[in-house]
């Protein structure tokens, strides 16, 4: 049979190719000079698609990566040239996939940096912990990351080769708290999770929480993402005199939420409306007009962090005004992110000794403590092995001061997690 | 309870707005648009761009854009619906969807990945409202759109009860052979009714874009409400449809008074369940019960 046969063929010469791989990747030593000085890293981010607002920013922050590597990366006085190939996930966590292990095989890359949601980051962490790659990432909760690519508790962590700095349940917490008992409430919180990942995560591990810090949690249970009417809910919160909120939904479910919550005259009830993962970026919050006055919010980075970028070496206000002065379009979180995410990355290559060995950059990353754009990276001290718990930092979206160039200010509120980071303003209550 | 019951059929007005354009589309042209989502988004675009520019109200801007996307309809109607209906009843289908990754990612080149609203645009009326005694809040902007929903609805079905070009297209819908022997050119007919579709599809997305935001990818999220409220009142009847979408909508509303999750499922079972009984008052072959979904006297 023909199809047997070739079948077989192809198992062989897969063998011969796999065995091949393993023998260019292991010894380096008998590599030429000349091509052992160029690195290759992989950057894979949301550009376009739903997720696109992610990755806005993120062509600005690549160019002046570029620029500081424009000659070259120095590794203990060898200076290596750095070749960053950066790929469109499109939103897609298959297309996210399918990119990595296009750039890890058909480019070879040596090292991969990859940010912004789960959508973008699992499938691409998976590929190169398959493949024997290693690669950083960020901005996605830690907690989805681990447990959610199959990590137990109590287990050792069966990640070899990926690691993630970025934010969890447990600094959502300690924000939240902090930026609570900066007005006084009845201490009652009418929460809206979804039925999704976030939902039901943030559902098991806050509310417990919340509840031995003192607070009444009001819980009407898991609503399906799309809903597109929530009379039942705002009834209860109404019911219950909640005067403190809080929401975890896709960003288009609270634009919908929070105007009917105003039609049946919840928000008037409202002292601290706190949302998280919708309202990270200005141009969903001008989408709600006056609404969106005194929303408080959770920031993974803000222009007034004190924290220069390692590798460019940019301090994080310039970052921000540098995009304002090349796009015309108003700062955002993301661009400290994305540029932290390249911070720790080349400190870790720096740190290898041999950024062209595997092993010794996934050894570099577990050692890896480094101060970025968003604060302190460190891997030697996290609750496991390839996590770093990354900071949230409690902030509300004010009317921006007359004569500003855009209608919405964001200011920082209390800074529980990083007490480096200066607080902007007191926490203005809601109505 | 009766403020959700109130709630529930503002929502099933809004549902069945959005659905108008697609309702019409299938009952005289036979197909299902499935770039109806994108096209109400791309309108939503063009009115948020005019009412921006000038600083004008989206209602204004709205009267402005009208004309345009009649004659996008007149345009696609001639060029990409026609061929493709020529050519068998998938293809409409494959085009149409075609054209909606098409609209979205031109979309997405021109105004980037922000996500706008008009609410903004119409100040207090985003979210202004009524109290009416025993709890009951009708929201201005609800209230305005199903007032919308109804005049337009209603408008079209007269209009094709009542006028010869109503009377042209119901006749081309039933037979376009045989109309073309009474003297009907039913290009034309055709063309007209997809400049009129467009034009209740412009207003529809001006009105998801008042209620709720949008962005370029936006279209396909509120297909599948549409299609299940013209499935739910019987497709091809324009009063069917807004009656479906106000028994999707108090469903859900139900739903959720049950459990949150139950929102979705709500609507979901109402419209199994009638899909259901339908296909069992047709006499159970698949076949007839396609003819029942196309069922297109007024």
């Amino acid at each position: 049979m023909p199809n047997t046969s070739s079948r077989r063929e192809f198992v062989k010469r897969a063998s011969a190719v796999a065995g091949g791989a393993a023998l260019v990747g292991a010894p380096a030593f008998w590599e030429t000079a000349g091509a052992a000085e160029a690195i290759k890293v992989g950057f894979i981010s949301p550009l376009t698609g739903p997720l696109g607002s992610f990755g806005e920013s993120d062509p600005y922050v690549l160019s002046l990566v570029r620029k500081a590597l424009a000659k070259g990366l120095n590794v203990g006085g060898t200076t290596y040239s750095v070749t960053i190939l950066d790929r469109d996930s499109q939103s897609d966590p298959a297309r996210a996939g399918q990119l990595a292990k296009e750039l890890i095989n058909s480019q070879g890359i040596d090292f991969m940096l990859v940010t912004s949601t789960p959508e973008v980051v699992n499938p691409v962490s998976d590929a190169c912990e398959a493949a024997g790659v290693p690669c950083l990432s960020t901005v996605m909760p830690w907690e989805a990351w681990y447990f959610g690519r199959g990590a137990k508790p109590g287990a050792p962590s069966p990640f070899k080769w990926t690691y993630h700095f970025s934010f969890g349940v447990k600094n959502f917490f300690d924000c939240y708290v902090s930026q609570w008992h900066e007005l006084s409430t009845n201490k009652k919180v009418g929460v809206l999770y979804p039925n999704d990942a976030d939902g039901n995560a943030i559902r098991e591990h806050l509310i417990p929480d919340l509840q031995k810090a003192g607070f009444t949690v009001v819980d009407p249970g898991g609503y399906e993402d799309g809903t597109t009417d929530y009379s039942a809910q705002i009834a209860k919160y109404k019911s219950e005199n909640c005067q403190i909120f809080n929401t975890f939904p896709i960003p288009p479910d609270f634009a919908t939420f929070w105007r009917q919550a105003a039609q049946q005259g919840y928000t008037k009830m409202v002292k601290i409306a706190q949302i998280a993962k919708t309202g990270l970026f200005p141009d969903t919050m001008e989408a709600l007009g006056s609404l969106a006055y005194n929303l408080a919010s959770a920031c993974y980075w803000h222009r007034n962090f004190p924290y220069p970028s390692s590798l460019t070496g940019i301090s994080s206000r310039e970052l921000a005004d540098g995009y304002e002065r090349t796009t015309g379009k108003q700062w955002n979180q993301q661009i400290g992110a994305t540029m932290s995410l390249f911070d720790a990355g080349f400190q870790a290559l720096k740190n290898s000794g041999a950024p062209k060995t595997k092993a010794a950059v996934a050894k570099a990353l577990s050692r890896l403590k480094t101060t970025t754009a968003v604060g302190v990276v460190d891997f030697t001290s996290g609750p496991f092995p390839n996590v770093s718990p990354a900071s949230i930092i409690g902030s509300q979206w004010v009317k921006a001061a007359p004569g500003s160039k855009h209608p919405l200010d964001l200011v920082i509120t209390e800074h529980a997690n990083d007490a480096k980071v200066p607080i902007g303003a007191k926490l203005r209550p809601f109505s | 309870m009766v403020n959700e019951l109130v709630q529930g059929i503002l929502l099933g007005c809004y549902y069945a707005l959005i659905a108008c354009g697609l309702s019409f589309t299938f009952g005289v042209l036979r197909i299902i648009n499935l770039a109806h989502g994108s096209i109400a988004v791309l309108g939503a675009f063009v009115v948020w761009t005019i009412a921006e520019q000038w600083n004008i109200s989206p209602f204004l801007a709205l009267v402005a854009v009208a004309p345009f996307m009649a004659a996008a309809g007149w345009v696609l109607q001639r060029t990409v619906l026609e061929r493709s209906l020529r050519s068998g009843a998938l293809t409409p289908l494959l085009s149409t969807f075609g054209l909606a990754i098409v609209i979205d990612n031109l979309l997405f080149s021109k105004f980037g990945a922000d996500t706008r609203s008009m609410a903004p645009n119409i100040g207090d009326l985003a979210f202004a409202s009524w109290n009416l005694p025993g709890g009951v809040t009708i929201g201005q902007l609800a209230l305005l759109t199903a007032i919308v929903a109804v005049a337009l609805l209603g408008g079209l079905q007269l209009f094709l009860a009542r006028t010869p070009l109503g009377r042209a297209i119901r006749a081309t819908a039933e037979d376009p052979d045989t109309a073309e022997l009474v003297g009907i050119d039913s290009r034309k007919v055709y063309a007209a009714a997809t400049a009129i579709s467009m034009v209740t599809v412009a207003i529809a997305g001006t009105f998801l874009a008042l209620r709720a935001t949008f962005d370029p990818y936006a279209g396909s999220a509120q297909l599948i409400f549409a299609f299940e409220a013209i499935v739910i009142g019987g497709t091809g009847s324009l009063w069917g449809t807004l009656i479906g979408g106000i028994v999707l909508g108090v469903a859900q509303n139900l739903g959720s008074q049950i459990s949150p999750q139950g929102f979705l499922i709500g609507g979901h079972l109402v419209f199994f369940a009638v899909l259901a009984a339908r296909f069992f008052i047709a006499g159970r072959s698949p076949g007839s019960l396609v003819r029942s979904l196309r069922r297109t006297s007024p």
